[in-house]
């Protein structure tokens, strides 16, 4: 353990990350936006899924510092009377648990699967490309529609609520793996005549092991930077998935569906209620792009490529 | 390399038979599109005639079997909502989302080349630090946030573009093009920009590494050496060898810009594949549906093909599986 | 002589408006175009606009829901099955054929064929032609509402569509899926003629040269009418100068419209009841008048009317809107929270209990934020809500599937008469007679469906209000459903269209009569 601690202490990576100012505050506000979100009923001053609390003559109270504000309400309410900043902090921690959920799932299939096609070749990698291109064709829209339906039959309308986000999280890591698949794919494809792995090979190592030490290391880096550009898009669709009624519940908004639900307050006069939540998402997303921009220049700056 | 298309062939007309069964199997999950069809005053027994009379009744496997022995003479049914057949609708839509992405390409084509360029020649000029930043900020905001606030700015507020469509169209050979008219061309230009947006900032950050490690190599510093002239050593030298893993990438992100032209479409309600999509699920219009997933999943074949064909050409340490 | 002179002059005016400064283009923008050109392939708010654009009733409601003649120009009862129509002369349809008494028998009768229409029009027993200009509309049994029903009779060019077109199929044929003679080819008497249309891209309107109604003011000479089903893009549309007319306007952007100096903002009440139905035979709580009154008594429908639709509903507690026949004066909205909670301890059940609830997203205004609004009201007398919403093309599988304990549905009455709400909404359901089609809760008290049919067959129009105010009370008594308001439907246009004279409270803007200053 201290080893460990003390390598990473010595590593490139720390002494990068301390050099870079943007990096370790991009960090800050991440750390920040994760605490806030697992603290969630702690640091939000309501709770916005208790409906009781909610009353619908609240709606559209402005900021408090505004004129017509309230000091209770300190970003305002929404259209049902909801406190905006305690909405958007349960909806912040929604957000991160769909994004990072599916974003895992992705990878972990796409990689899986990515590796198998580049380094097997031959039958395995046009059936599982193959696979791909039909995963693709269905939009994530479809995807949902067949999972909620199976679900829906399995479970019936009363518990779609508390089996939202585990559905969402399926749905959205389903949709995108092909994502992975093929970038994993297109780098293992340049690693895998390199020397270093053709030594692998003569030593006599067995095919998964050179996959997982040898070639998975090397594929890492494209991996981690779509991860920040996927959890970006997996928070986004679950709010298009709202729209049609197979996200969230419109009780339990999520930052997504928040900004969605914004959308149609841009010329209200309300600004508050499509502003605030579309900046944090902005913030949250700004920054794990930020951490992967640097992360990228840290490890490899070649990226993207193939 | 025939023997490695005849394969491919074979590849996607079992994707296609596979796409289509799972679209079959999904499609009475959607609703009802004898519903859409009728009043809301229709009674459920003259629904039912309806239903039966569009074979919405007949067993699954003979439903299926139908729609591919005519999928064969290609003929991918009758679009419930359009009243045509389904490929045709497809067809007549795919022109405006074509020219959205053209129009979103030339955006990133003009805009990331010489930005790009200038940011890895000058990492740390204040102009090159600013647009870096932009660009993080740029591939950070929602698309539909982006599309409504340019909408808000440039069409409500200046009142200098339209909001909305694809204004006056000229019927060229059957394709519906907007880009001969300077009406099309203005309805273009914010939906164009929004979807250029997401894909912008990745480029111009993919050409500013490529080009900066290109300028750390050997040949770059030998034609210093030599003295050619600075542009000439950037443009000519540098720049060329940047381009190639630029166009690789290049075909992978196309696929996605396709993707994400159903959030653009929607906004700026631009009638091409995507809106046709989204409406088409909104009004359970399943026969249109199924042959939208037919269609699209040969596109990604038939494009992956491509890919496939010109990654072997230019990367020849690359065999393509099945070529002998 | 004469006439011939007024026509040549009318065309020539109207040709000069066509060419000429005068020419007025209305650019309008709408959640939807019409689906088919054929008037009697969908019974649906968006074909029957479309109607009075192209085609003309015999009569038609006005502002004040009065009868306006149109084609006919009066009309007398004869006897208790029969009404008697007097048709206006020279009046031609768009292809030039003249309009006669047989074009009004031929379009009755494909109305019977229309699955549609057919069920509106089941009292229809024949339609007598007396000679070119007057005809007998006779009935099966002493019928009401026949003049209500003549609304709907928009007649059709017999000729025009008679015989085969070029794929042998009759010109005639209602084809719901598939192209046909009627879905890309229309010729009515209306005010305008479809000169292009791409479905879901663009319909263009030109004035028909020849339209009879010389006394209507309008001077529109050109529609385009654009499909924008996006809120906010619509909304945009108009702000940005893109569209001179749009409808509907989202709540939320009334403000906005207000303030802006060169647009107006125009609502007119409707008479689209939106309820919420609570299932009794899914849930036995609700088999209790007394939780369903609580219901009502928790449910702040006056607080959803001033701040989710801004005002512009009104706050109901009955299904008829004020001017309807079965309207019961004395009925007024309950939200009393204390009382609610009351009813929930008397019924026993003070810890409340959990329902599901579903309700479509993108059907009647605001209709999400609505039911998640009740949601929020229903958990104050301690009753969890789970709420599922979709849009509507899901919506209705589940409606009718019956797949949560408490479901939305809005109702406007076909017949602007109070019975029809009644006969889907509240009698008890029957797949046989087709009554309760919509009764999700399945609400059934015989007394109804007994006053419900007496009042079909009551002429005596007094006598008759009092039957449909009785069921009025007995429902308002029951509980029998939760009611919200009657939407208003609104429209934005700019400032130099006249639009507050040709809207009404059917939402179908008589653009024939539209003036653009």
């Amino acid at each position: 353990m201290t080893i460990w601690w003390q390598r990473f202490k010595e590593s490139y990576l720390l002494y990068s990350f301390r050099r870079d100012r943007v990096a370790m505050v991009s960090f800050g506000v991440l750390v920040f936006l994760i605490l806030v979100g697992i603290l969630a009923p702690l640091a939000a001053p309501f709770n916005p899924y208790d409906a009781d609390s909610i009353d619908i003559m609240n709606s559209e109270i402005p900021p408090s510092w505004m004129e017509a504000g309230e000091k209770s309400f300190l970003l305002g309410t929404d259209i049902q009377g909801r406190d905006l900043l305690s909405t958007m902090i349960y909806g912040l921690r929604l957000s991160i648990m769909i994004g990072c959920g599916a974003v895992l799932l992705q990878a972990l299939l796409g990689v899986m699967v990515g590796l198998a096609a580049g380094y097997l070749g031959g039958r395995v990698d046009s059936i599982l490309m193959r696979l791909a291109d039909i995963q693709l064709s269905f939009p994530y829209l479809m995807v949902a529609i067949f999972i909620s339906a199976i679900f829906q039959v399995a479970f019936g309308i009363g518990r779609y609520e508390e089996m939202a986000v585990p559905l969402l999280v399926v749905i959205i890591g389903l949709a995108e793996w092909p994502v992975y698949a093929r970038t994993v794919r297109a780098s293992v494809l340049g690693e895998k005549n390199k020397e270093y792995v053709e030594a692998a090979r003569v030593i006599g190592l067995s095919p998964g092991l050179i996959m997982i030490r040898h070639i998975l290391p090397n594929t890492m880096t494209s991996v981690l930077v779509i991860s920040t550009i996927q959890v970006a898009n997996a928070v986004m669709s679950e709010a298009a998935l709202s729209f049609l009624g197979l996200g969230m519940p419109v009780t339990k908004p999520s930052l997504g569906s928040l900004i969605r639900s914004g959308f149609e307050y841009i010329f209200s006069g309300s600004w508050w209620i499509t502003l605030f939540p579309g900046f944090l998402l902005v913030i949250l997303v700004l920054v794990i792009n930020l951490l992967g921009d640097w992360l990228r220049d840290v490890l490899n700056p070649k990226l993207y490529k193939g | 390399m025939f023997a490695f298309i005849i394969r491919r062939l074979i590849q996607a007309i079992i994707v296609m038979l596979v796409i289509s069964l799972v679209g079959f199997s999904i499609k009475n999950r959607i609703g009802d599109p004898v519903r859409d069809l009728v009043g809301e005053r229709v009674t459920p027994a003259e629904r039912e005639v309806i239903r039966d009379r569009l074979g919405l009744n007949d067993p699954f496997l003979a439903q299926y079997v139908r729609f591919v022995s005519n999928a064969a003479r290609g003929d991918l049914g009758l679009s419930f909502f359009h009243k045509r057949p389904a490929l045709e609708v497809i067809l007549s839509k795919l022109p405006a989302t074509l020219e959205l992405v053209i129009g979103a390409t030339l955006i990133i084509i003009l805009v990331s080349l010489p930005v790009g360029i200038y940011t890895a020649i000058f990492p740390r000029s204040r102009l090159s630090r600013f647009t870096m930043g932009f660009s993080t900020l740029g591939v950070s905001i929602p698309v539909f946030l982006t599309a409504i606030m340019l909408i808000y700015v440039f069409s409500v507020e200046l009142n200098w573009l339209p909001s909305y469509g694809r204004g006056e169209t000229v019927d060229l050979w059957g394709w519906e093009t907007g880009f001969l008219t300077w009406d099309g061309l203005t309805h273009l230009f914010l939906p164009s920009i929004s979807l250029a947006s997401i894909t912008l900032p990745l480029f111009i950050r993919l050409i500013r590494s490529e080009m900066m490690e290109v300028l750390e190599t050997e040949y770059i510093k030998f034609a210093w050496a030599k003295g050619l002239h600075a542009r000439r050593v950037w443009l000519v030298h540098a720049f060329k060898n940047t381009l190639l893993p630029v166009i690789t990438v290049f075909g992978v992100q196309i696929g996605i810009m396709f993707a994400f032209t159903i959030l653009t479409e929607t906004v700026f309600q631009w009638q091409g594949m995507g809106f046709m999509f989204l409406e088409a699920v909104e009004r359970s219009d399943i026969s249109l549906l199924v042959a939208y997933l037919v269609f699209v999943g040969a596109m990604f074949v038939v494009v992956n093909t491509v890919v496939d064909l010109i990654y072997g050409l230019v990367n020849p340490t690359v065999r393509i599986s099945g070529a002998s | 002589m004469k006439k011939i002179l007024v026509a040549v002059l009318t065309a020539l005016l109207l040709f000069g408006l066509g060419q000429g400064v005068g020419a007025k283009t209305l650019k309008l923008g709408l959640d939807a175009d019409p689906v088919s050109l054929d008037p009697h392939v969908q019974l649906s708010g968006g074909m029957l606009q479309y109607s009075h654009w192209v085609f003309d009733p015999l009569v038609r409601w006005s502002q004040d829901m009065r009868f306006e003649p149109r084609l006919a120009l009066r009309w007398e009862r004869i006897n208790d099955r029969t009404m008697r129509f007097f048709l206006r002369k020279d009046v031609t349809f768009h292809s030039g054929n003249p309009f006669t008494a047989e074009d009004v028998r031929w379009t009755v009768e494909r109305l019977k064929k229309s699955v549609d229409f057919k069920g509106l029009f089941e009292p229809f027993d024949e339609v007598k032609v007396i000679d070119d200009y007057t005809l007998d509309i006779i009935t099966k049994k002493p019928y009401a509402l026949l003049l209500n029903m003549a609304t709907y009779i928009f007649p059709m060019d017999r000729k025009f569509y008679s015989g085969l077109d070029e794929t042998g199929q009759y010109k005639d044929a209602i084809v719901k899926i598939g192209p046909s003679f009627a879905l890309s080819h229309a010729s009515g008497t209306g005010p305008f003629r479809v000169t292009f249309r791409e479905q879901g891209v663009r319909t263009v309107f030109e004035r028909f040269a020849d339209y009879w109604d010389n006394g209507s003011p309008g001077n529109v000479t050109k529609i385009i009418l654009t499909p924008i089903k996006e809120d906010a893009t619509r909304v945009a549309a108009l702000l940005s100068g893109d569209v001179d007319f749009i409808s509907p306007v989202p709540p939320q952007d009334f403000q906005r419209i207000r303030r802006d100096k060169k647009v107006k903002l125009v609502t007119f009440p409707g008479g689209r009841i939106i309820t919420f139905q609570l299932n009794q035979k899914r849930r036995p709580e609700l088999a209790d008048p007394r939780v369903r009154q609580a219901i009502v008594y928790a449910v702040n429908n006056a607080g959803i009317v001033k701040k989710i639709m801004k005002g512009t509903a009104t706050v109901a507690a009955q299904q008829s809107p004020a001017g309807y026949a079965g309207h019961h004066p004395d009925l007024a909205p309950r939200y009393d929270l204390k009382r609610a909670r009351e009813l929930m301890k008397e019924a026993g059940l003070k810890n409340g209990f959990s329902a599901t609830m579903i309700a479509p997203n993108n059907r009647y205004v605001n209709d999400e934020k609505i039911a998640e609004a009740v949601v929020s009201m229903l958990a104050k007398i301690k009753i969890k809500v789970n709420l599922k919403t979709m849009p509507k093309a899901q919506y209705w599988d589940e409606f009718d599937a019956q797949a949560a304990d408490i479901q939305m549905i809005g109702w406007h009455s076909d017949t602007e008469d109070s019975g029809n709400f009644s006969e889907f909404l509240v009698m008890c359901p029957d797949a046989k007679t087709g009554y309760g089609q919509y009764n999700s809760g399945n609400y059934c008290n015989a007394r109804i469906d007994e006053l419900t049919l007496a009042a079909q067959s009551e002429t005596n129009l007094a006598r008759r209000a009092e039957i449909l105010k009785e069921i009025e009370k007995i429902l308002y008594d029951d509980a029998a459903f939760v009611p919200f308001h009657w939407q208003n439907h609104s429209y934005g246009a700019k400032k130099n269209i006249q639009v507050e004279p040709i809207v009404n409270t059917m939402n179908f803007p008589y653009l024939g009569d539209l003036v653009i200053q």
